[in-house]
């Protein structure tokens, strides 16, 4: 057999000829033995190689493997593989001035409510602000049973400063 | 880049496995499948979906491969065997073998087996036939990828072929 017909017969197992070209070697394959028998090889031979790979496996655990990859992207690439800083909403931008504009107009009113001409002078108010937290302001009218409550918004711990680095991605 | 880590989790066994298959040495075959991610991560904005990441990534780490093993092949002197890369050798004028040498093999074996004889055939038959057998690829897409033409390919297919046949097939002669 002449390395040409070798050729198209690997060409028709891979499925690489025309529907003509694949009859015309189908026909053929009919009437010879050496044929048959050469497809048959090149048939076992690549079945047996789609076999092979599944289960290769890689002989570094993952966090080995990867580190000399991050290694490398953050010599090549410095600023890529920074972490990007973290979004801040608008109203944690306005925190650092609502927090201390809380706080002043919550003393404002317990001065406001100490010094005034009080409307019942027998009564008795009382006004408070935490420590642990400037930004809340108590007023008690114990007269007229009535209690208000100063909360500067958003709470101190609302907004933290920044996610932590490893949640950016 | 924690999303590209998980990337690299979920893909770096084919990928290490396609770079092993075509280097033939652990070593290299981390080195290069390594070096792969890397340019991933630098060409990730071309990635455009047209093929999965995984077949995408296994096309960088196999062209960074062909360009290691073509870079070996000008330091190595010309051979018998290296003559033989496109005549074929004796392969090409050895009767048919008409008996499965690798029929009833555990899958070890099996594995063990073709291992050993894939170690033996130069890089240009090993890598038609991992390009053809193992990536499922063209005749045309091969010739494309190794730089040369179909009829090329097919014959570095057909002697590739040949070669392991009679190599499984001196192995289970010896098992």
């Amino acid at each position: 057999m002449d390395h040409e017909k070798q050729l198209k017969l690997q060409a028709f197992l891979d499925e690489e000829l025309s529907e003509a070209e694949a009859s015309e070697v189908a026909s053929w394959l009919a009437k010879d033995q050496e044929a048959t028998l050469l497809l048959g090889e090149l048939r076992n031979t690549r079945q047996a190689l789609a076999r092979f790979e599944a289960g290769v496996r890689l002989p570094e655990s993952r966090e080995f493997y990867w580190s000399k990859i991050a290694r490398e992207i953050e010599r090549l690439e410095p600023a890529a593989a920074r972490p990007e800083p973290a979004r801040v909403s608008w109203l944690a931008a306005w925190r650092k001035f609502l927090i201390p504009a809380g706080a002043v107009a919550a003393l404002l009113i317990a001065f406001l409510v100490t010094i005034g001409p009080p409307a019942n002078p027998a009564g008795r108010v009382e006004a408070e602000s935490a420590y642990s937290d400037p930004g809340v302001f108590t007023y008690h009218d114990y007269d007229n049973h009535a209690t208000l409550v100063w909360l500067s918004y958003p709470a101190e711990n609302d907004f933290p400063e920044s996610e932590p680095n490893d949640k950016v991605q | 880049m924690g999303a590209f880590e998980e990337l690299v989790a979920r893909h770096r066994d084919k990928i290490y496995a396609r770079a092993f298959s075509m280097m033939r040495n652990e070593e290299e075959a981390i080195d290069l499948s390594q070096e792969a991610w890397v340019k991933g991560w630098q060409r990730l904005a071309q990635f455009q979906g047209e093929s999965s990441f995984g077949t995408w990534m296994t096309r960088i780490v196999i062209n960074l491969c062909l360009d290691q093993l073509r870079k070996q092949k000008r330091h190595r002197t010309e051979s018998i065997e290296a003559m033989d890369e496109e005549t074929g050798g004796v392969e090409r004028h050895m009767p048919p073998i008409t008996i499965n040498p690798t029929a009833g093999l555990e899958r070890n074996e099996l594995r063990q087996r073709i291992d050993k004889a894939l170690g033996q055939l130069s890089y240009e038959h090993r890598t038609v036939l991992v390009l053809h057998e193992f990536e499922e690829m063209e005749y045309k897409e091969i010739a494309k990828t190794m730089n040369c033409s179909i009829g090329t390919v097919m014959s570095r297919l057909f002697y590739a072929r040949r070669k392991m046949a009679a190599l499984l097939n001196d192995l289970r002669k010896t098992a």
